[in-house]
């Protein structure tokens, strides 16, 4: 008997209009094309706040992020030139809905706030921080700076928030609730998270390297992915499809994925079975590089899709926590157009049983693909991608 | 497809299950505010909160917040007047507009500021930690989503069970909202101008805090229903927001005039404008507004609103009753609950 969450509902084809893409490897999608196919590495030595007291001193920073207006987050200037370039592809169109997957919002000013207390903070940089902290608020920024307005649903499910966005404004399409949502994931380097993943160990004091045999933990990364997202009888300069998810959740542990791999393992099989698919051409794994996670999502691909190349690009940008799941699909979107499986870099040995796409890009076809996005609390999210016409 | 509501729990600073919170809000009953003390310098705030001690005893609570407790303890009542969730096609929408922000405050002070804190106080920050422990307690390995925002979290969440039910994602949906009066949340509203500082409490409303669970499913003839929730509205831009709300009020009721309406307004922050629109579109509506008595939970407050509206055709006091929720932060959103035709 199939799987009852697993069904498609009959309806309406969600697909992707537009698209821009925020990251380590690049602010927008040339530079990101480029960097990507080239196996960049895009972790450097962290320069937004002191790292003397932590263990791990790197992460995948974006470069030179104009910060005009201090009314902003971090946050906010990392979503702004995402969603204009993806607006770019498709002059006036205003979203019904924007849905937003983060993990932090804007916490760098949640922080200013919380050194308020000891340093001193005017009352007005009190309600500034206060009011910025909000994760919904850059994404209201954002709109306001370029002149649309829509409701906004902030989905905050951990690093699965990226790819629960894609996954929720695509249920709207598919289901005849909306025609035109706007799906974004985003999250800025913080030092209270970053201080938070190394008093956890998650994040390692060396290179960050999924899949690899001596892989030592996670590098944080930032960055934001923004995607116009229509249905298909509507849509102009359809760029790929979103026949299907699967979203599921692995009740194991708070912060640690089960090791058998049940729980990834069910989103990708609710996904494949929502498309109708018995395979991808390509996995972009969630593949965070730290040993529980890496060994439980191999796990889990080796029983679904044992023989697809797969890569982590997470040792090119960092994990990028609620934006991870959108710009990785971003990448898909990248990969599937320039005809390249993107590099698993820093890789020297691999226990993995897969086909990791090692250290460089490979020459390939893809027309489906699969993004992979795992989180604390259990959280685990599948998103398909197909290559339209 | 019709959803309905199957099964409703509550905790709150007036009770700890949902009779008594609404005989309580029924007998125009107000919590007794307590005063929650800040860090040395620091003023105390004054809350509505949970009498203590409060705890849910499960394995997954050992290192929780009051939130998580709340958040239980809410969705086990919930889910003993629906009966069992099913196994294999429940999801679980959470809400929140603040989380367990007592654990960001606890993490920066003890282990960002001062390096000899807990690592096992971070995952706790996260905002989905509460749900996850939610969905452990059931087995649930469904979608679980939180959802965060003012509250318009609380309509968020209710849609998007509603979306998943709709789409067969889900067969049944557990929805709850939680949230914790902590000092710093309290500092924080009230540098912003969102609530009290006690001595003005007649003007603006305190923050309270407990959590509200509903469970929601297919509908059986007779069922109180969510006719519609709306998808939401941005009011951000006050020249035009009493035509917006008006625009979605009339949306929401399809036309036909609601016999009551439940506000949002806690006295918090400006309840006026859903207030206003509601009157001049729907003349003679009775307008209920339980969160000026139990207090600005936000979220919560508007699952609590829904569960006021149930109650009030549940007791047959109104046939179609409107819920609004207008967030602090510029979103707007709303639900109708009638009863579904016994024709089916």
């Amino acid at each position: 008997m199939p799987d009852p969450v697993s069904q498609p509902a009959a309806g309406h084809l969600p697909v992707i209009t537009g698209f821009g893409c925020v990251s380590p490897l690049g602010r927008g999608l040339p530079a990101t094309r480029v960097a990507l196919r080239a196996g960049t590495d895009g972790i450097s030595d962290v320069r937004l706040f002191s790292v003397s007291s932590f263990r791990a001193k790197t992460a995948g920073q974006v470069a030179d992020l104009p910060q005009d207006d201090p009314r902003r987050t971090r946050a906010a200037n990392l979503v702004l030139p995402a969603v204009r370039e993806a607006l770019a592809f498709r002059p006036g169109f205003v979203p019904e809905l924007v849905i937003a997957g983060t993990t932090s919002g804007g916490m760098d000013f949640g922080e200013n706030f919380l050194r308020g207390f000891s340093e001193g903070m005017s009352s007005r940089d009190a309600r500034r921080w206060v009011r910025g902290y909000a994760p919904q608020q850059p994404v209201f920024d954002v709109m306001e700076e370029l002149g649309f307005d829509a409701p906004v649903r902030v989905v905050s499910n951990a690093c699965a928030s990226g790819t629960n966005a894609l996954c929720l404004a695509a249920g709207l399409v598919r289901g005849g609730l909306a025609r035109r949502v706007m799906a974004i994931g985003f999250d800025a380097l913080s030092e209270l998270v970053f201080a938070g993943f190394d008093a956890l160990r998650a994040s390692t004091e060396e290179k960050c390297r999924p899949f690899d045999s001596a892989r030592s933990g996670l590098a944080l990364g930032e960055g934001a992915a923004c995607f116009l997202i229509e249905d298909i009888s509507a849509a102009r300069g359809i760029l790929a499809a979103i026949p299907g998810w699967g979203l599921a959740n692995d009740n194991h542990h708070l912060t640690q994925p089960n090791p058998d791999g049940s729980g990834p393992r069910l989103s990708m099989r609710r996904a494949l079975a929502a498309a109708g698919w018995d395979g991808v051409d390509y996995i972009n794994a969630h593949g965070t590089g730290t040993p529980f996670n890496d060994a439980s999502e191999a796990a889990a691909i080796r029983s679904v899709c044992p023989s697809t190349p797969v890569s982590s690009t997470k040792g090119m940008t960092g994990h990028t926590l609620g934006a991870a799941g959108a710009i990785e699909a971003a990448f898909c979107l990248l990969a599937m157009e320039e005809g390249f499986l993107p590099p698993n870099i820093n890789l020297r040995e691999s226990d993995s049983g897969l086909d990791i796409v090692a250290n460089v890009a490979r020459p390939a076809r893809i027309r489906r693909a699969m993004s992979n996005s795992f989180g604390f609390g259990g959280a685990n999210a599948t998103v398909l991608l197909e290559k339209f016409p | 497809m019709n959803i309905a509501i199957l099964g409703i729990g509550c905790v709150n600073p007036l009770g700890r299950d949902w009779n008594t919170v609404r005989a309580n809000l029924a007998a125009g009953r107000r919590p007794e505010s307590v005063l929650l003390p800040g860090p040395p310098g620091h003023p105390a705030h004054p809350a509505y909160c949970v009498p203590a001690p409060f705890d849910f005893v499960h394995p997954r609570l050992r290192r929780s917040s009051a939130i998580s407790h709340f958040a239980c303890t809410a969705a086990s009542a919930a889910v003993a007047r629906s009966g069992p969730l099913p196994a294999g096609t429940t999801a679980l929408v959470f809400a929140a507009t603040d989380g367990a922000v007592v654990y960001t405050r606890r993490f920066y002070e003890e282990v960002v500021k001062s390096g000899c804190g807990s690592p096992l106080l971070f995952p706790e920050t996260v905002y989905n930690a509460p749900a996850s422990h939610v969905a452990a307690m059931f087995g649930i390995d469904g979608p679980v989503l939180t959802m965060v925002s003012d509250a318009t979290a609380g309509t968020d969440a209710l849609a998007t069970a509603a979306e998943l039910i709709r789409s067969g994602e889900a067969g049944r949906c557990l929805v709850v909202a939680s949230e914790e009066a902590d000092w710093i949340l309290c500092d924080g509203s009230r540098r912003w101008g969102l609530s009290s500082t006690g001595s003005e409490s007649r003007r603006r409303g305190l923050l309270s805090e407990g959590a509200v669970a509903l469970v929601v499913g297919a509908a059986s003839p007779g069922d109180i229903v969510l006719e519609t929730v709306h998808r939401g509205l941005g009011i951000a831009r006050n020249s035009s927001r009493r035509e917006r709300l008006e625009k979605m009020f009339f949306e929401l009721a399809g036309g036909t005039p609601p016999e009551a309406a439940v506000l949002s307004s806690s006295g918090a922050f400006g309840g006026n404008a859903e207030e206003a629109a509601l009157v001049k579109l729907f003349p003679g509506i009775r307008l209920d507004a339980p969160n000026k008595l139990a207090g600005e939970a936000f979220a919560v407050s508007t699952l609590l609103q829904c569960a006021w509206a149930w109650q009030e055709i549940r007791d047959g006091r109104a046939g179609r009753v409107l819920v609004s929720a207008l967030g602090w932060n510029g979103q707007a959103g709303g639900a109708v609950l009638t009863v579904s035709a016994r024709e089916g």
